[in-house]
This record gives C-alpha cells, structure tokens and sequence, in this order.
C-alpha cells in the first residue's frame, strides 16, 4: 500500500536531510507503529506519504514515494487525499470550521459530493468514531478527546484507504488517550485500513502488537520490530537532607471562579523544600490554573496563598516570578531573546542578579544540555527538544526555590525527557520544589514523592507517592498508573 | 464584567432571521438613516433602537463601550450647537449664542451615529459570523474568501489566548513594564510579537496541511450540505424591506 524507496528529503535552507535513503513497505491493513526521537524525520515521513510535503515546501528530493500504486510526487495533492487522510498532533490547529458537522463535512463539500452522499458519510463517520451525540455541538465547546475524535471523523470521512496520525493522543490526558486508540483499533479491524500511527506511548498500543518500525536520526534503524522494551528512566527520586523555618508554598481554600464556572474549589496544602510532586488530572480539571494563580497570574475568588511567608496579593507576579519559576507548555510562547544566551539569563537580568551570580552555573548547564556552543545561534533555530531545555535552563538559571512545569514532557523523547528530569532532580536535592503537571505515567513513579490528583476543581488526592497510587487505583483512575493500560 | 461586541448565541426574534435579510436590513437602514436629514424622526428611531436591544435578549448597560459611545455621541452634539450660528437664537451658552438650526443639527449628528452602532451592534450581536460566512458562501461569495472570514474568526480567540501566554510567561520572568519610555515598549512589543509570529507561522502551515489534505481548492466551487432555508418570516421580513425602501424612495420623489 506504501512503498518508499531510497527516498531522501531535504527541507529548503537546511544543511542537513530530514530524511536520507529511506526504503519501506507497508501492506494493505497492516497496523505500523512508526516510534524514534524527536526530531528523527517522523512527521516528515508521514507529509511525504500524504503528499503535502511535495505540494507545500519545496526541498529537494530523491527516490520515490508510492501509495496505492500511484507515485505520489507525479499526481495532484487532491488526489493522494482521496486515498490517504493524515490526523495532526493538535486538533485545535487542523479544524477549519467552528462546527462539528461543518468540520466532518468540510472535505465532502470540496469534493463537491450531493447533500444525500455527504449525509450517509456524516453519519456513518460519527458512528465509527462514537460521536454521534456531538453532531450539533460547537467546536469550541469539546473536550481535548473529542475534537481529537471529531478531527478523525472528518478525515475518516471521505473514506481513505490510508490513515496516518502523527501523535495524536500527546495533548490528551490519558483516559482521552485509550479512548482515542480504542477508536483507532476498532475502526482498523472493522474497515480493515491501512493505519501507520506515529507515536511515543507505546505501551497502550503493545497490546495490538503492531509492526513498529523504529526510527534514528533521518533513518530507519528497525524496519520490523515485533516489541519494544518499557523504556527505563534512570533518575531516582532525589533526597534534601536540610531542613526550613518556613514552607516554600503555603495554599489555603483557594477557589478560583464563581458557582457554577468554578474552576478551582477549596484548594489546600503545603510545600516543603525537597518536596517533588505531580500534579495530574484530566484535561479541564484545573491543573493550569492553579499553577497560574500561585503566582497571582489568575484572579482568585477566595483563598490565599502564600510564597516563603509573603501573600501573593500584596506582590507582583513579576517580583514573585524570582522566587517561583513558571515553565509553560509550548516553548516557542517563551522564548524572548535574540540569541540562546540572552535568554537563559534573560530572568537572572531582569531580577537584577550580580552577573557572578548567574554566569558561571549558566554555562555550565548549556554545556550539558549541549547549547554550549550555540550560545551565539537565534533561539528559534533550535530544535524542539532543545528548546525545552533553554525553557528549563533560562528558568534554573536565576536559582528559584520552586518549578512549576506545565506539561513539559509533552512530544520530548525518553533521552531528553531524561535530561530535563535529571536537571530537576538536582535541583530538588539542593532543596528546591516542584510541583509539575504530567500525563505519563512512565516518568513520575521513578522520581515524584507526593501525588496531587485535580478532578473537577478538587484536590481529589494529595498523598505520598505509594500511598496516593493505591488512591488513584481505588477511585478508579487507573489509566494515571503505569502500566494502567499503557 | 462587560461583555465584548460580538456574536451572543440566543433565540430571541432577531436571532432567528436569516443572516442575509438581516445584513439586508442593517445596510439599507444606514443608508436611509444618510438619506433623511430630518433631525426628530431620527430621535426617534434611535429611541426605537434603544428597545429593540432588550427583546432580543441583549442587556445595552452590560455592553463594553458604551459609556465613551454616549461622550462621543454628547461631544458630536454639543459640537454642533457650539459652531452653527444661523437660524433663530434659541438661548445663551456663556458667550455663545445657542441656535435652533445648531440644536437641531446637533439632535440629528448624534442620532444618526447612534443609530449606525446601534444597527450594527444588533446585527453583530444577534447574527453568528460563522453563519454569515456560509449563508454569502451559499450566495455566490467565491468560498475563498467566505473561508478567510471563517479561518479568522477561527484563529482570532486562540491568538488572544496565546498573547496573554506569552504576557504571563514574560511577567515570571520578572519583565516589568511599569517604565513608560519609547525603548521599553518598542522591546516589549518586539518580545510580545515574535512569539505570536513564530506560534502562528506554525499554526498557518499546520492549517494549510489540514485544508490541502481535505481537497480544499479542487474545484472551482463547493457544495454546502448545511441548508439554512429561507423561512416565511424571513420572506415577510424581506417583503417589510422591500416596502420600505419603495416608500422610501417614493417620499424623496414626492418632496422632490
């Protein structure tokens, strides 16, 4: 069904290929897990096989590329799109409607099909997907799962032969993300599709021992693996030997929104130093916004909190941003400067510190997340895994005494998750806190102490890590444990 | 809190007319409002407006804006009444002798732009743009551009979210923007929009990927499977319209 052979592409102004030599077949129905670093040229191969990479960039290419028979850079975009249908990362950037049937029906419209074909297909792609009863609803009012869904049915829709998703569960929290695969395996048996799924959570999918071809740098390492070992993260959970007068984080009945959009109700706890928790919770529970209104970022309707004794009302976020550092989700939303260097200390210079201070620690982490010696080189040309560690990097750089770290995980391999985990597990040891919001179970077990589980605004859970694990199992959330269907 | 100027979902009379009688209905209305320059009927139908905002469900107080559109309406007035010195001399106003000719055509200038933004904001408060968007589509707009207003309206809430991510990102990393001089802001809006730039760059390819993938452009035109029937009530708005401006235009006639 898809062939690639000896196919190389270079994006246009790169020095390097994305993609070198690459020979791969896969057969009709076959279930292909596609699975390598960040960065390796995945995603690249999945626009090649649905042809938008030939029709939207322009690089150089070598070898072919082949889908049912055709040649995918001899015919017309239009055409590899009634065969292969690709699901992008994040639902929210791919709709381009602000409906739900407007969205399914999007690409039958522009195939011009009659309103009887469009309705059957409409119905028949929401049954599929199990989202019948969102057919009237309004995009903006769906959860993470379900425009993830809804981005299925509307690709489902024109019935290809071919579907690619190129990490389509790493925005959702995991109870979305076995739903998602459910769908993705029933609508694979049922229609008998070619599926290739790019992912990193591999362990949900073992189950259905797919093919799993894995991926190096621009290459294919193993064509045919038949499984692939849970992988082990070394950090262990870091211990403080000290002690502190005073907590770092003291929250008390914190509610944030009114009655019925209450987002937060009735928040409390304490944060010691060594302390390292994970924060955790479906989407939509709360997660962010708490982080948020630690540092006086979101109004609260109740409750205080305080930051090392002082009363996060009475001071700016951004005097308490010294004291609490805040990592957030997508790293290009945080990167300021001009150059790698300017921002790591781009906070250290803006809370004055003596440059003594900050310099020398600085550089030695650039060193060791391998940006020492791009120092000089734009942020933006950084990769995406290494632009994560600037984020943290440019964050430890003015020595806070908490991390808050919204989903930073997200879309990074296990050698630079495992580099981000060893940075904060010394800065725990050092008697630092970090509260971070995770939603895969492979890391926090190995390195966390304490556990927060939000659900509906509820802290639901607050426990040491083993204690709070038998709690997550008995109110039924497994799917937050390791192994818990992974 | 006030709310923004823009599209309420309702069911309220006004709601459930079809977008395109309605755009009908708000574009001759400004025109006739041009038209006829008489200062009372135009009070009047200002004051009209006025209540047709509570029995489509809208509250006019909890707008954003409405206390400067009144200033500005006061100020178009007051204007007027200050600067025209013919006609009878009505009253004193310090050193300025106040005119009937000023009163009236200060009355008149601030109705007409009253009635404008209130016409406007009944039709952007009660018609959803999304739907707008496909009833032009479905009308003969080429879908090209009908998409562009859709990927907009699409886009412009996840901007808006993605400039305050930025903003709070900046803030805890101690950027402070309390000092006003030119160079701050100049760098403060660099740093504020490169990232917007870089996200929404990314955002635009990850779109196009989307629309190419679903056959977006194959042909010259689309089918629309949504139906939005033109109702009787709608044919009887559209009919009201029609009368309308044919009285209208035969008033101009008759006083020549």
């Amino acid at each position: 069904m898809i062939r690639l052979k000896d196919f190389s592409y270079r994006y246009r102004g790169r020095e390097d290929f994305a993609l070198q030599s690459i020979n791969l077949e896969i057969a009709s129905g076959e279930f292909t897990l596609l699975t390598g670093p960040s960065g390796c040229g995945k995603s690249t191969l999945a626009l090649a096989v649905a042809g938008v990479l030939f029709s939207q960039f322009d690089g150089e290419v070598e070898g072919t590329v082949a889908v049912a028979g055709m040649d995918v850079q001899e015919k017309s975009i239009y055409q590899i799109a009634d065969v292969v249908g690709l699901v992008q990362q994040n639902p929210e950037s791919q709709f381009c409607t602000l409906r739900v049937e407007d969205e399914i029906v999007f690409g039958l419209e522009n195939r011009k099909y009659t309103r009887e074909k469009i309705d059957s297909l409409l119905t028949w792609s929401l049954e599929m997907t199990g989202i019948e009863h969102l057919r009237g609803r309004d995009l903006g009012t769906l959860s993470g799962g379900e425009k993830q869904k809804v981005a299925l049915a509307s690709i489902l829709a024109s019935q290809p032969e071919v579907i690619l998703f190129d990490e389509p569960t790493s925005n959702l929290d995991p109870p979305s993300t076995e739903e998602i695969f459910d769908v993705i395996l029933n609508l694979q048996r049922e229609t008998g599709l070619t599926v290739l799924v790019i992912e990193h959570k591999l362990d949900f999918l073992s189950r259905v021992k797919p093919r799993i071809v894995e991926m190096g740098m621009g290459c294919i390492l193993e064509p045919d693996r038949k499984s692939y070992p849970a992988p082990e993260i070394k950090v262990k959970n870091p211990a403080f030997n000290g002690s502190a007068e005073h907590p770092l984080l003291e929250v008390e009945r914190l509610r944030v929104g009114y009655q019925r959009q209450s987002v937060l109700k009735e928040i409390s706890f304490r944060l010691e130093r060594g302390e390292w928790v994970s924060l955790m919770g479906d989407n939509g529970s709360g997660k962010s916004t708490l982080l948020l209104s630690l540092l006086g970022l979101v109004e609260k309707s109740a409750g205080d909190v305080w930051v090392l004794g002082e009363n996060v009302d009475q001071v700016p976020s951004s005097t308490l941003g010294k004291n609490v550092g805040l990592v957030f989700q997508n790293p290009d939303h945080q990167l300021f400067a001009s150059t790698v260097w300017d921002e790591a200390v781009f906070g250290a210079r803006n809370f004055k510190l003596e440059e003594s201070e900050f310099t020398g620690f600085t550089r030695s982490l650039l060193e060791r997340a391998g940006l020492g010696d791009r120092v000089k080189e734009h942020p933006y040309r950084l990769s995406y895994g290494e632009k994560r560690r600037l984020n943290l990097i440019s964050v430890l750089s003015y020595k806070p005494d908490v991390l808050l770290l919204d989903e930073i995980f997200i879309g990074q391999d296990r050698e630079n998750a495992e580099f981000l985990l060893t940075l904060l597990s010394e800065f725990v040891e050092n008697g630092g806190s970090v509260i971070m919001v995770n939603h895969n179970p492979a890391y926090y077990p190995e390195v966390v102490s304490r556990i927060f589980f939000l659900a509906g605004g509820k802290l639901v859970v607050d426990a040491p890590l083993r204690e709070a694990m038998q709690d997550l199992a008995r109110i039924g959330m497994d799917a937050y444990l390791p192994g818990g269907g992974w | 809190m006030k709310r923004k100027i823009a599209y309420q979902a309702g069911r309220s009379f006004l709601h459930r007319y079809h977008p395109l009688v309605k755009f009908a209905w708000l574009v001759a209305l400004t025109v006739l409002v041009f038209l006829f320059q008489d200062p009372f009927l135009n009070a009047s139908f200002t004051v009209l407006l006025l209540a047709v905002f509570p029995s489509a469900g809208l509250k006019f107080r909890e707008l954003r804006g409405v206390k400067v559109l009144g200033i500005s309406a006061l100020m178009i007035a007051l204007l007027q009444v200050l600067f025209v010195d013919s006609g009878p001399v009505m009253g004193q106003l310090g050193p300025v002798a106040v005119t009937q000719d000023g009163l009236e055509r200060g009355l008149y200038l601030a109705s007409r732009f009253l009635t404008v933004i209130f016409l406007s904001y009944l039709f952007v408060l009660t018609t959803s743009p999304n739907e707008l968007a496909y009833a032009l589509m479905r009308a003969g707009l080429p879908y090209r551009f009908g998409f562009t207003l859709v990927t907009a309206l699409r886009l412009i809430p996840l901007f808006e979210q993605e400039a305050l991510t930025v903003y709070r990102a900046q803030l805890v990393r101690g950027s402070s923007y309390e000092r006003k001089n030119l160079r701050h802001l100049l760098r403060y809006l660099r740093t504020l929009l490169l990232p917007m730039l870089v996200s929404a760059m990314s955002k635009v390819d990850a779109l196009s990927v989307s629309m190419e993938g679903r056959c977006f452009g194959r042909y010259p035109t689309r089918t629309y499977y949504q139906k939005r029937e033109m109702t009787r009530r709608d044919w009887v708005a559209a009919g009201g319209l029609i009368l309308v401006l044919i009285s209208a235009v035969m008033v101009t006639f008759w006083e020549g």
